[in-house]
């Protein structure tokens, strides 16, 4: 059972490492997902580009159509209508011998005939070719051509002269009235013509538009399945590096925790079973439980503090201070880690430097961290430099903390402040942590509008220096926290 | 009382008699000479633009209102129009060019066409407007209007040589003849 239970959590253990080594762990960063995004967003807008081309190309055209043909058929339609209604009303004067009648029907069609006239006109106005010319004359001539017997056989109905009028109605009005519809639909054939063409061209924009829509679709469908997929991905891998990450600092922790809990179980079993019986044993036992207790208390306090960092509304006590004291305060904090490793410490502090606001305790912390890391990491050269200095150009006090350890590897600076982070050249060299230190500092740093940077060299040392803005010029970051602090303090 | 007697008187009666309706009919005409300037009060006769007469005398007018005469010189019939029953305008065509009355009009109307005297009946319209638009369209028309509701659709001939609103013109209507046309 218990066999089992251990190769059920060593393959556990083991699959993000596959994970991470496989090509899915390897293929799209996010990088290339926001590159494929606007690949989309520009394939996207070049296609809408030629579609609102087409568009505007399709929209124009109609118009255009509207506006010659269809309005052209539509005045062309109406001349017919009128054109029959001066026929039709000079007819209906001969359906009664009501006087009064007679001339309301030779007014409808005067009415008409001259609503047909205009039509006349406006379509020789409008006409845009010499064809177009050419029918609208021969329409006027023949319009005249049978007015001139419609007035005649108007006058011959009035006059009382029907069977006069009903005959030359018959020889010459049916006739000249022929021409006229014809002519009126040969003008209607054209503007039909034209519509059809017109038609065509929008039948083909709307064609090529359709088929851009189409394309954008499915290529916009394509790429943007590619990137979210690509995000996704990117996602994937970024929780299970984390999880790789958090299972590497359980790892860690437990290791760290189990070493001064050992030597604590030692020193209590050798008190318990006698082997520390003079004052000089049991002070020596004292003495190992005493400090494995307190590398314990600084693990827990470590992975608490890193907690607190991470709350989303950590409650901070900001005020002026000056980097004189964090500085104090950071080597007072230290002092015993640095004595007991040999270290000496150099410091060139600046004088006359001006505040900075913020938590004295916190970066206090960070500084802490710095110098933690620099007695661990510094195997040879036991020499550590803290130093404080004004930076006008970016109105910053600068604190850094150098030592001459084993250096940084250029692919980890990018890494080494990333929360349970830690490098494969310190995990082989069997160098504990917990690998929140950096990533707490920088954290420390930021909070207060600050920034930590690092400029390392692999066997020649590593400077971390924390950038503070001086009172006054502190970003708003910090104001808002003030704000929140304040009101908790107050 | 003797025949002799008798026949002063009756001579006398019948001599009253002829001389009354004369003095009357020359203080008409007279008024009517007098009452020339006014528009609206002249009755113009009016025919279609293409007509190319421009004068007629006043018995050539009487000859085609009574319907002896039904075409004019280019060929056209004549087509006759008048003015509804009532009208002040048709009273004065009765009166000074037909010379009778309305009933007498419709009477001798009745009977030409009855005979066949009167080929084609005047057309009876109901407004000058409609009168105007009937001699506009018809090129054979002739009608009356008052003066003052010509306009430039219609053509206006002279009688006897006068337009309406030169001096002497005949055809004037007259207002205060209503009851004793009717």
């Amino acid at each position: 059972m218990q066999k089992a239970s251990n190769l059920a959590r060593r393959r556990l253990a083991s699959v993000p490492t596959l994970i991470r080594n496989s090509w899915l762990g390897r293929s799209l960063s996010p990088h290339l997902s926001i590159v494929a995004l606007v690949l989309v967003l520009v394939a996207e807008v070049g296609v809408a580009v030629f579609v609102i081309r087409d568009l505007s190309r399709s929209y124009a055209t109609v118009e255009n159509m509207y506006n010659g043909s269809v309005q052209g058929l539509l005045r062309v339609g109406d001349m017919q209508y009128e054109a029959q209604e001066t026929r039709r009303s000079t007819l209906y004067a001969l359906t009664t011998n009501d006087g009064n009648l007679q001339v309301s029907y030779a007014d409808q069609s005067r009415d008409a005939d001259r609503r047909v006239t205009q039509g006349i006109a406006q379509y020789l106005a409008n006409a845009r070719t010499a064809q177009e010319t050419r029918a609208g004359q021969q329409l006027a001539k023949d319009w005249t051509d049978y007015l001139r017997v419609r007035d005649e056989v108007l006058g011959l109905i009035l006059e009382g002269s029907s069977r006069e009028a009903v005959h030359l109605d018959l020889n010459l009005g049916v006739s000249e009235f022929d021409h006229v519809r014809r002519d009126l639909d040969d003008v209607k054939k054209s503007y039909d013509a034209e519509a059809s063409q017109q038609l065509a061209t929008v039948a083909e924009l709307s064609r090529a538009s359709m088929g851009r829509l189409t394309a954008a679709l499915v290529s916009g469908l394509f790429l943007g399945t590619i990137a979210v997929w690509a995000i996704q991905r990117s996602r994937m891998r970024s929780a299970m590096q984390l999880a790789q990450l958090q299972m590497d600092f359980v790892a860690s922790v437990s290791h760290e925790l189990r070493t001064p809990l050992t030597a604590i179980m030692t020193a209590a079993e050798n008190v318990r079973d006698g082997f520390a019986l003079s004052r000089e044993g049991l002070f020596e036992q004292g003495s190992v439980i005493t400090d494995q207790a307190n590398q314990l208390m600084a693990i827990v306090d470590q992975v608490l503090l890193f907690a607190a960092t991470r709350q989303a509304k950590p409650t901070y006590f900001l005020r002026e201070i000056y980097v004189n004291d964090v500085i104090e305060e950071a080597l007072r904090s230290t002092q015993s880690l640095i004595e007991g490793a040999g270290f000496s410490v150099e410091t060139k502090i600046e004088a006359d430097l001006p505040p900075v606001i913020a938590d004295l305790s916190v970066l206090s912390q960070c500084l802490q961290n710095l110098i933690v890391n620099a007695v661990k990491y510094s195997t040879t050269n036991n020499w550590i430099s803290i130093s404080a200095r004004m930076d006008p150009d970016e109105n910053t006090v600068l604190m850094s903390v150098q030592d001459r350890g084993i250096g940084i590897d250029r692919a980890d600076l990018t890494h080494i402040f990333d929360p349970f982070y830690r490098s494969p050249q310190v995990v082989g060299a069997r160098i504990q942590g917990t690998g929140l230190g950096l990533s707490i500092a920088k954290r420390s740093a930021e909070v207060f509008g600050g920034q930590l940077t690092v400029s390392s060299q692999i066997g020649v040392g590593s400077v971390f220096t924390v950038h503070m803005p001086i009172a006054g010029a502190v970003r708003h970051e910090a104001s808002s926290t003030e704000k929140a602090i304040g009101g908790a303090r107050a | 009382m003797s025949t002799r007697g008798c026949a002063i008187i009756l001579a006398i009666v019948v001599v009253v008699a002829l001389a009354f309706p004369r003095e009357h009919s020359a203080q008409a005409a007279s008024a009517a000479l007098d009452a020339r300037a006014n528009p609206s009060q002249s009755l113009a006769i009016v025919v279609n633009r293409s007509n190319p007469i421009n004068n007629l005398s006043f018995s050539e007018l009487r000859k085609i209102f009574m319907g002896d005469r039904n075409h004019w010189p280019n060929g056209h019939r004549i087509a006759i129009v008048m003015l509804e029953y009532g009208q002040p305008e048709r009273r004065a065509v009765l009166r000074l060019i037909y010379r009778m009355d309305e009933k007498t009009y419709q009477d001798v109307l009745l009977r030409g066409m009855f005979r066949g005297d009167v080929f084609v009946a005047p057309k009876t319209l109901a407004s000058p407007t409609i009168v105007r638009k009937f001699v506009f369209n018809a090129p054979g028309g002739i009608g009356y209007l008052r003066a003052s509701d010509v306009d430039e659709s219609v053509k206006v001939i002279r009688i006897d040589g006068l337009l309406p609103e030169d001096k002497g013109y005949r055809l004037q209507i007259d207002e205060s003849s209503k009851a004793t046309d009717d």
